[in-house]
């Protein structure tokens, strides 16, 4: 706990540094493309109505409001699996950084966290709309909501520091992260609700971090309601975990990175 | 005189895989069915103990693999010691590597803008040392070219610029000046003996006999990761040529002729 509070001091002194490459980072994407910032939301607004065509139509799987459902938990997982999915090769993409200057490693880790994250804090605004407009009631829950995305900050940055350490060593992982990152996705109830589970497999629910951060995005913003205890509990606990394991996996190996990047 | 550098009683050994660097999880998989642990230990330096004055240069000789480099990343502060002490006085500037620090899709001044983040600089610092970095460079318009179609010479320039215009106490320069152009070379020497003169400090890693003739205070010798010797460079230095066997090199034999510097010896 003291040395992962100690690790956020490097993120203080160096604000510049990320507040310059998290700009950077934004700017590049949207560099030369005509939809620029409209491409955060056509990815989930694209799976919002292929699944509901698949899955409320042709499949018939009955969920109350079932695209608002299926937004307010896809636009928080593209966070998760953008910033994950960038941030595994994250060291290794920084190799000229990597034991000759005084950058230090974690930096590189953070920008790509911090820029997923803005881009799902600046699509907020149209995902209220969007819910508003599907007939749900936002209620007094949502002041909880920038807990919520403190939690999915340290879930997001502590799996991508664990999977960016392993990445130097193993480029695997490069590859095996998307692989990951799709069967996480099937196996979190982001397009069906914990419910229709059978009760033989509802311990991939219970104890699927993952799905009780996405459960508290949910209760917010598509049943109005509280997040609950066991959930809001479980992913706050887990991601304080991740971060404190992530960041001694990464202090243990920093030194060798310059050997293998 | 006060110390800008003291180091005492360091230590630093390295513990390096012998399975091949690109090891894919397969081959991870069958090492450890195998139980081949595969590591071998390296002594990198040994009990290294000196001090740099304030306002000096030193020079630092020794073959290759002989622990200079380790010991410019200690120094930098990119490396932890294993044992003993090392201390610096204020801001370390680190030059340890062509192209380090400088991402070769960036341009020039994004570059330099990232490592004047590194170094610690704000915004508004930035933007003022941006035009004196740019001018002391002389590199023109390849400012906003990529870092990739950059010479290793201008490379250099830039790299060299960022360092000294953000006035750091310690400046660490680890073989680079070799690829920089006559002119650049006088104009990087003439910096350093006015960085000296406002008492600032340079360590200098090189293979050029001359230079740490001629532009250091003090020479460092180091040999398999001890010291060899250490005091005044002329005497270092022949001692260095005596065992390795190579005679005493042309005095030009660097791309330029060096101002013969011996009278600031006794400046300090």
């Amino acid at each position: 706990m003291v040395t992962t509070l100690q690790s956020l001091t490097v993120y203080f002194r160096y604000r510049w540094l990320v507040y310059e490459l998290v700009l950077r980072d934004l700017s590049l994407r949207y560099r030369g493309s005509a939809l620029g910032f409209a491409w955060t939301l056509l990815n989930p607004l694209l799976f919002m109505a292929i699944y509901t065509l698949v899955f409320a139509v042709y499949l018939r799987v009955d969920i109350v409001n079932y695209p608002a459902f299926l937004l307010s938990g896809l636009v928080p997982w593209s966070w998760l699996a953008g910033a994950l999915g960038q941030g595994t090769s994250s060291i290794v993409d920084g190799r000229m950084y990597v034991g000759k200057t005084l950058f230090p490693m974690q930096i590189l880790v953070i920008v790509p966290v911090l820029s997923n994250g803005i881009n799902f804090i600046f699509s907020l605004p149209i995902l209220f709309l969007f819910v508003i407009v599907l007939h749900v009631h936002l209620g007094p829950s949502l002041v909880m909501l920038p807990l919520i995305i403190l939690i999915q900050g340290a879930m997001v940055l502590g799996a991508a520091t664990l999977a960016a350490t392993f990445n130097v060593f193993y480029r695997d992982l490069q590859q095996l992260i998307l692989y990951i990152l799709t069967v996480l996705f099937y196996m979190t109830p982001i397009f069906y609700i914990p419910s229709l589970v059978p009760e033989k497999f509802q311990f991939l629910i219970v104890w699927n971090p993952f799905a009780a951060l996405i459960a508290c995005y949910h209760a917010i913003l598509y049943a109005g309601t509280f997040p609950s205890v066991y959930d809001l509990v479980f992913s706050l606990v887990f991601s304080i975990l991740l971060l404190g394991v992530a960041r001694g996996c990464f202090v243990r190996y920093r030194e060798a990175f310059s050997e293998y990047v | 005189m006060i110390d800008a550098i003291r180091v005492e009683g360091l230590c630093k050994s390295f513990r390096y895989s012998t399975i091949p660097k690109r090891a894919t999880l397969k081959d991870m998989v069958v090492r450890t069915m195998r139980l081949q642990r595969g590591v071998a230990v390296v002594e990198a330096l040994k009990n290294v103990t000196f001090s740099v004055e304030r306002g000096s240069t030193l020079g630092i000789i020794g073959r290759n693999g002989s622990g200079k480099s380790t010991l410019m990343r200690i120094l930098a502060g990119i490396l932890k010691p294993d044992a003993g002490l090392v201390e610096t006085a204020g801001m370390v500037a680190p030059l340890l590597a062509l192209g380090g620090g400088f991402h070769p899709d960036l341009s020039g001044r994004e570059g330099a803008r990232i490592e004047l983040f590194t170094l610690g600089m704000d915004p508004a610092q930035v933007d003022r040392l941006m035009d004196q970095i740019i001018a002391f460079s002389e590199i023109g318009d390849f400012i906003d070219a990529p870092v990739r179609v950059y010479s290793a010479g201008m490379l250099m320039r830039l790299a060299f610029s960022v360092a000294i215009c953000v006035n750091p106490t310690v400046l660490l320069l680890d073989e680079i000046l070799a690829v920089g152009d006559e002119g650049f070379a006088r104009k990087c020497h003439e910096t350093i003996l006015d960085f000296r003169a406002h008492g600032r400090t340079t360590v200098i890693v090189t293979h050029a006999a001359e230079i740490v003739e001629s532009w250091c205070d003090t020479a460092l010798w180091l040999d398999r990761g001890e010291v060899s010797g250490l005091g005044d460079p002329r005497a270092v230095v022949a001692a260095y040529h005596a065992l390795t066997g190579q005679s005493l090199p042309e005095p030009a034999q660097y791309p330029f002729d060096l101002p013969k510097t011996a009278g600031l010896h006794g400046v300090d």
